[in-house]
């Protein structure tokens, strides 16, 4: 496999930036090797994308199916953390949050009870987006919707999540979201130091990720699921059932994608429907593709790419973002077919993975 | 005295000479009797009614007289004004009021009577419908002057629809409100002929002060009946809206349905050929208007072949840059055609802004036609159906009876079988491609008279004609009709009841729930899996 020695680059970069952000970011944070919280914060919010590539470039990468609603895992994800970090500001704090004022609630819903603690929403970021992947999963996969068919109502479905949290009664706070957190715990939100830490936790989860679904891939389960993509036909004919590799490597994606979501929304600061809009989960597979389907590394090294040159040129041209958004992608699939990966070994590309679509 | 007013009323009346009516209808104001000077009013107002414009001036202006106290009244006769400034009321000649020349006694009752007589002559004496418009408003609540006969000679000159439509709601409260109640049953049945949520309301009102058990019951009975013509009528609304909303998902969806039949290549930027389309019929309508402006009626016919090349031109480019690259690779279709969309939307974007479109509407896509209690025919969506309709019967004329159509059917059913046949596979997905985004094209143009055109608009009908190509299946032209049809009519009958957006969900909810049983859609041809 090609892709090896880039696997171990992108593991080790990926653990050296973990271990040195807290060092850099604390004790030498204002010396000139010092990361400022403005750069940490970038950094950690990089690497919940990369996160959220690594989940679709597992089950598109691998699996061969294209999921273009990735977005509804973030979201969910951003939204329980963010339901968490109201509750504990409302219970601990006593700071009342914006969505009660503006519903004209005298107390948070029942389905909020608990949820000041945080062991128990990070159960329910565990679970509840699992439980959504894993029942449209077993929908889907039972009854062979596969292909274009999948990826489109994989997006109808993140643009009718995006519709129902635009409306105030369905107690997200509608066009305004979840906003005004104050701490996560224990730490205080805008301080330098939870900057930091959630960018090393960002950097953290998705090294562990990276390194899970490397091994995962890597394992004979890694083959079934390459053999799905290449030809489920002729799995399902050889005595396999493509249906649970398939749904174990889906559901463990959309709980990634939960996961990168709910680290993802402490570092920003606000969740709202925009999150579930369809730009974001195409935008995903964008980054995957640029950066090299079936190669974890590549939807990394994609997704920081993408990424960096997006914070950067947004900072001065924002207008210039989408025609260098289509441009690029419209670069890729027309020219590298592989992703970036294409640049170092455009012979091989040519000769035998560009011919195949999963 | 009684008796001589009733002669001045008969007098005025009788069409004899104008001036010996006038005589007797100015000397009504003068009378003596409170009763008898409302009443010289109310003869006022309908003699200048049934009158000619000229006699409805004079009948204004001694109303407004009497009301502003300036008439006087003397032996000798009645003036306006005082003194040797004086006119004669009559003649409206100059002449001198003599000394002991004084104005009747007005109270309030005199007063309301004025207002609604003057009301009543404007109706014929003023030029502009709003002020018409306002003296309407005024009589429905000052009826003291008003008679049938009045209403009647304004319906009759009366040219704005509005204050015609207005004008025959009061005659029929007029009505309602008769004396006799035999009378007032055989209004309530006139009224009820119309079944109209406004007449509803009229028998309505009228009931609510009705004492006659008779007229209460016919009244009873008339509202049930206009009440289940209005729900026919509502149901008929419902139906045709979802109608017109379907038309245009068709027009988007055989454009998809084409595409990804022929070559399994989903267009994501199909709903930005919609706004191509659109655009394109607004610079059809610009362009007529600064070139030939007594033509701009006609922009939107001209707009359907511009439309239809506009977006099969890019659609065109479209598939010759990026898709002819990638037809062994159906899902980085979806990342390139959404890359084209998002190129679209933001070049428009840069280019012409983000403002809706003004767009000028033609008289045969403003109105409607009423057809039963509250359902209009409107024309704008009559326009959008006319065209989804010709543009159906179109593509399968196509594609049954000609050599492209018979190349896309084979292409579809089998590409190498096809080439080896000597059909030149590219040649026709290059085609096919072009008819798919004019379809779509030709959508922006049946929308433009409906919708709000603006470079985002693309994106509210995307998701929609999916749902219709994947429950309709690929490539089935009844399938699409079937689908279009049935998401159309769902969206359209839950929208008024829960929200658009609980529509969206049902709709895919029902998509979801529907491929379980059918991935290949609703009329795929059966085979193997």
């Amino acid at each position: 496999m090609a892709g090896a020695g880039l696997f171990r680059v992108v593991a080790v970069a990926l653990a050296a930036l973990t271990l040195a952000l807290p060092i850099l970011g604390g004790p030498l944070a204002g010396t000139s090797l010092g990361v400022s919280p403005y750069l940490a914060n970038i950094v950690g919010q990089i690497a919940t994308f990369a996160l959220l590539a690594i989940a679709l470039d597992l089950v598109w990468g691998f699996a061969g199916v294209l999921s273009l609603g990735h977005g509804l895992f973030f979201a969910l994800g951003g939204y329980l953390i963010a339901m968490h970090m109201l509750k504990a500001g409302y219970v601990h704090q006593g700071v009342v949050p914006d969505l009660m004022t503006f519903m004209g609630w005298t107390e948070l819903p029942v389905h909020w009870t608990l949820f000041e603690s945080f062991p128990y929403a990070a159960l329910l970021i565990l679970l509840l987006p699992g439980l959504v992947a894993f029942a449209y999963g077993w929908m889907s996969f039972r009854s062979r919707v596969s292909g274009v068919y999948f990826a489109i109502i994989t997006q109808a479905l993140t643009y009718v999540a995006m519709l129902l949290t635009f409306r105030n009664d369905t107690g997200f706070g509608g066009n305004n979201g979840m906003t005004g957190f104050v701490s996560l715990l224990g730490m205080r939100m805008g301080d330098p130091s939870t900057a930091v830490w959630l960018a090393t936790a960002s950097l953290a989860a998705t090294l562990a990720a990276f390194l899970l679904c490397g091994r995962l891939v890597a394992s004979p389960f890694g083959r079934v699921l390459v053999a799905v993509r290449d030809d489920e036909a002729r799995l399902r004919f050889l005595g396999y059932d493509p249906v649970w590799p398939k749904l174990a490597a889906w559901t463990l994606s959309g709980v990634l994608a939960a996961i990168a979501g709910a680290l993802y929304v402490p570092q920003v600061g606000i969740i709202n429907p925009r999150s579930l809009s369809p730009e974001l989960s195409i935008e995903i597979a964008v980054w995957v593709a640029l950066g090299g389907r079936g190669t974890l590394s590549g939807a990394v090294i994609g997704a920081t790419v993408i990424n960096v040159l997006k914070f950067w040129l947004t900072g001065f041209a924002p207008d210039l973002w989408p025609f260098i958004l289509s441009g690029l992608v419209l670069l890729v699939v027309v020219g590298l077919p592989n992703g970036l990966a294409d640049l170092r070994a455009p012979r091989l590309a040519r000769l035998g993975r560009a011919r195949h679509d999963p | 005295m009684h008796f001589f007013s009733m002669l001045f009323l008969l007098a005025a009346f009788a069409a004899s000479s104008a001036h010996a009516d006038r005589a007797s209808l100015a000397q009504g104001v003068c009378a003596a009797s409170l009763g008898d000077r409302v009443a010289a009013l109310g003869a006022l107002a309908e003699a200048g009614a049934l009158g000619d414009a000229e006699e409805a001036r004079w009948a204004l202006r001694i109303v407004e007289a009497v009301n502003d106290r300036t008439l006087r009244c003397a032996a000798s006769g009645v003036f306006l004004g005082e003194g040797a400034a004086a006119l004669d009321a009559i003649t409206l000649l100059p002449a001198v009021a003599p000394a002991d020349a004084t104005a009747p006694p007005i109270n309030n009752r005199q007063r309301a009577a004025a207002a609604s007589a003057a009301a009543a002559l404007a109706l014929f004496t003023e030029a502009d419908p709003a002020l018409r418009a306002r003296a309407v408003t005024a009589l429905e609540r000052r009826r003291e002057a008003l008679g049938l006969p009045i209403i009647d000679a304004a319906l009759a000159v009366e040219t704005d629809a509005a204050v015609a439509e207005s004008l025959a709601a009061l005659r029929a409260r007029l009505l309602l409100s008769d004396d006799d109640p035999a009378n007032r049953i055989r209004a309530i049945e006139a009224v009820a002929q119309d079944a109209t949520l406004r007449n509803r309301t009229l028998i309505a009102e009228a009931l609510a002060t009705e004492a006659d058990a008779a007229v209460r019951a016919a009244g009873e009975a008339a509202m049930a009946r206009i009440d289940s013509r209005l729900a026919v009528g509502r149901a008929l609304a419902t139906l045709y809206s979802g109608l017109s909303y379907a038309s245009v998902l068709l027009l988007a969806a055989l454009g998809l349905a084409i595409i990804f039949g022929l070559m399994g290549v989903i267009n994501l930027a199909q709903g930005e050929f919609i706004m191509i389309g659109a655009y394109a019929a607004w610079f059809v309508q610009n362009a007529i208007r600064a070139a030939a402006p007594q033509f701009i009626d006609w922009y939107l016919i001209v707009a359907l072949p511009v439309s239809f090349l506009a977006a099969a031109a890019v659609g065109i480019v479209m598939e010759a840059l990026v898709l002819r690259r990638l037809y062994d690779r159906p899902l980085m279709t979806l990342l390139a055609t959404w890359a084209v969309s998002l190129l679209l939307i933001n070049l428009v974007r840069v280019t012409i802004g983000t403002q809706n479109l003004e767009f000028h509407q033609p008289f045969y896509v403003t109105g409607g036609i009423p057809v039963l209690g509250d359902f209009i025919v409107t024309l704008n969506r009559l326009f959008a159906i006319a065209v989804a309709a010709a543009a159906f019967l179109g593509v399968v004329a196509v594609l049954r009876f000609t050599t492209f159509g018979m190349n896309v059917r084979a292409v579809a059913q089998n590409r190498a079988m096809a080439g080896a046949a000597g059909i030149d596979a590219r040649r026709t997905d290059r085609l096919a491609i072009a008819l798919g985004s004019g379809l779509a094209g030709l959508a922006g143009v049946a929308l433009a008279p409906l919708y709000n055109v603006n470079p985002n608009m693309g994106a509210g009908f995307i998701v929609d004609s999916f749902m219709v190509v994947v429950l309709g299946g690929v490539g089935s032209l009844a399938g699409a009709v079937a689908a279009s049809f049935g998401i159309g009519q769902i969206n359209v009958a839950i929208e008024p009841l829960y929200g658009a957006v609980a529509a969206k969900v049902v709709v895919l909810l029902l998509v979801i729930a529907f491929i379980q049983r059918r991935p290949e859609g609703l009329f795929a041809p059966r085979g193997r899996r």
